[in-house]
């Protein structure tokens, strides 16, 4: 009670206050360095900041070695808290590989399993999402996409039947590579969807200028995909530069997947981002980025400077 | 941005390196010792277009191209990528293609001329498929069950078939039976540039030079024709 507080706990109280008025919107952390998470709009539910993307790295076929090595980068995902792994019938064998890893190790509390329907996988979409739930060996999806924005004007009535009738619990769709941002914008403007994946990172912010905030506007969910540029923008960093100090004393930046990750997951609009990985030890790095602190509005600016100066 | 122009070539490729070269052990190792077997049949087909014995040469290999495209693309590619389904039966199409090239004589050189450039470059190119392809991933740093060999995988098999080719066949029959290798060599040397294999190149210069000899001998075929003797065919040893 107020009351019963001493000075130091008043002064605790407030300082506490402070920090969360001048915080991206929704974002929880109960003290520095711990795991961040943000609430989808739709629901309140709250999602781990960094997720697992599976595009080429998750398409390993039957080769046992190979099959035994994204287990570990599973294991690691879910050991420090990972939830959403997303994937695609496009990504080759990748569903049954995420459904191989979740047989050995167990289906965790934190799984968020984010699949997509796509044209050319065939059939329905009642019979692509029963396909992908044997692949991956689970009950049920937490979110369904339209791969691409393929075919949404048939896939999206379809996946909010099965919205309502509980089979998955959100309906999202995709793009990548920056392609088809207007009609991608038409669907999050006109549509009822939870969800809307697209490309964004520090080198491609396109969508900070209609997308991002069409999404914050209407209560959407945003996933950032290709956070590294497909790769290519972390190996030229860590090739050719050290993370610069002002980074590690502002935001606690240590690696340079702190820096490109936590640039996109600290934009207001983005619930999640999802590196992709073969690497136990970069898994881990990226898992590290999803811990406060995040970086400043004016920290953010300063990032961008900073990588067009280079 | 224009949709296409935001592509990379890694964008087409749907796995990662360490897959592909996996994927070239795991064959190497299921396989082993039929390398030798199809090592042998190839040098077989190499000496029997070199001595005019072009049927014999075509009907060596066809097999090995079914055998590519079931082994190799159908059961094992095709995990990874969807396009392997296609890559398998255009193999076997072409398998159809050199056995029936084969029975019916169409477009075999009677008599091989062995001195020609085309000739010689098609001796070269072979003997490249059959005994320099398998020395190049090792001696570009990878492991020796990276190496890929002729019969059991898909690049030194459409290598050295583009050199038999050269030797045996003119015409539109030469180029029909070129389609398939042209069109994997141009697939496999793009996928080994967005897996950063060093020879990516090497594979595009092969293949840039084969049509080069195949262009060339195309050129040199009305000469071909006035100086061919009535009655010459393919099934007998070159005098």
């Amino acid at each position: 009670m107020p009351s019963n507080l001493t000075r130091r706990q008043s002064l605790k109280l407030i300082s506490a206050g402070l920090t969360a008025a001048l915080l991206p919107a929704g974002l929880l952390w109960a003290q520095s360095s711990e795991r961040l998470s943000k609430p989808i709009p739709s629901t309140g539910k709250t999602l781990p900041v960094i997720g697992l993307g599976t595009w080429r790295t998750f398409n390993v076929g039957s080769d046992p070695q190979l099959l035994k090595a994204r287990t570990e980068v599973v294991e690691a995902f879910f050991a420090d808290g990972g939830g959403l792994i997303d994937s695609s019938p496009m990504y080759g064998s990748a569903p049954d590989v995420i459904g191989y890893a979740l047989k050995r190790l167990g289906i965790p509390a934190s799984l968020f399993s984010a699949e997509k329907v796509w044209s050319p996988a065939g059939g329905s979409v009642r019979e692509q999402v029963a396909r992908l739930a044997e692949r991956w060996g689970v009950q049920h999806f937490d979110l369904m996409q339209v791969h691409n924005l393929t075919d949404w004007r048939e896939y999206l009535p379809a996946l909010r039947e099965m919205k309502a009738a509980g089979t998955i619990d959100y309906v999202g769709v995709t793009t990548s590579h920056g392609r088809r941002h207007a009609e991608l914008e038409k669907i999050m403007a006109s549509e009822d969807i939870d969800f809307a994946q697209m490309t964004y990172n520090i080198s491609h912010r396109d969508v900070e200028k209609r997308l991002l905030p069409l999404a914050r506007e209407r209560g959407i969910a945003v996933i950032a995909n290709r956070p590294y540029d497909g790769g290519s923008l972390i190996k030229g960093l860590k090739r050719r530069e050290q993370v610069p100090e002002w980074a590690t004393q502002e935001f606690d930046c240590r690696t340079w997947a702190d820096f490109l990750l936590k640039f996109i997951v600290s934009h207001p609009a983005v619930n999640c981002a999802i590196p992709a990985t073969t690497r136990v030890d970069h898994l881990n790095e990226n898992m590290r980025a999803g811990r406060a602190p995040l970086p400043s509005a004016d920290t953010r600016q300063r990032m961008i400077k900073y990588i067009e100066s280079l | 941005m224009s949709d296409w122009s935001s592509y990379e070539l890694q964008d087409f490729i749907p796995f990662t390196a360490d897959v592909y070269f996996r994927l070239l052990d795991r064959t190497n190792e299921t396989f082993w010792p039929l390398h030798l077997l199809t090592l042998a049949m190839g040098c077989t087909a190499l000496l029997c277009a070199l001595s005019g014995r072009a049927r014999i040469a075509l009907l060596l290999i066809a097999p090995l191209w079914v055998f590519v495209g079931v082994a190799y693309f159908l059961q094992r590619y095709a995990e990874l990528n969807w396009a392997g389904h296609y890559a398998g039966w255009a193999f076997i199409v072409q398998a159809g293609a050199l056995v029936l090239i084969a029975l019916t004589r169409y477009g075999i050189e009677r008599p091989p001329r062995l001195l020609n450039i085309p000739s010689l470059a098609g001796t070269l190119i072979a003997a490249l498929g059959l005994f320099g392809y398998p020395w190049i991933a090792p001696l570009s740093g990878y492991s020796p069950y990276q190496a890929e060999t002729f019969g059991i995988n898909p690049a030194p098999t459409a290598i050295t078939t583009f050199g038999l080719i050269l030797i045996v066949l003119r015409g539109t029959a030469m180029w029909l039976a070129a389609i398939v290798p042209f069109l994997w060599l141009i697939l496999a040397g793009l996928t080994l540039t967005a897996l950063g294999a060093p020879w990516a190149n090497a594979l595009l210069v092969t293949l840039v030079a084969t049509l080069l000899a195949m262009a060339r001998k195309n050129a040199l075929e009305p000469e071909a024709h006035d100086k061919r003797r009535p009655g010459d065919d393919g099934d007998h040893p070159h005098p």
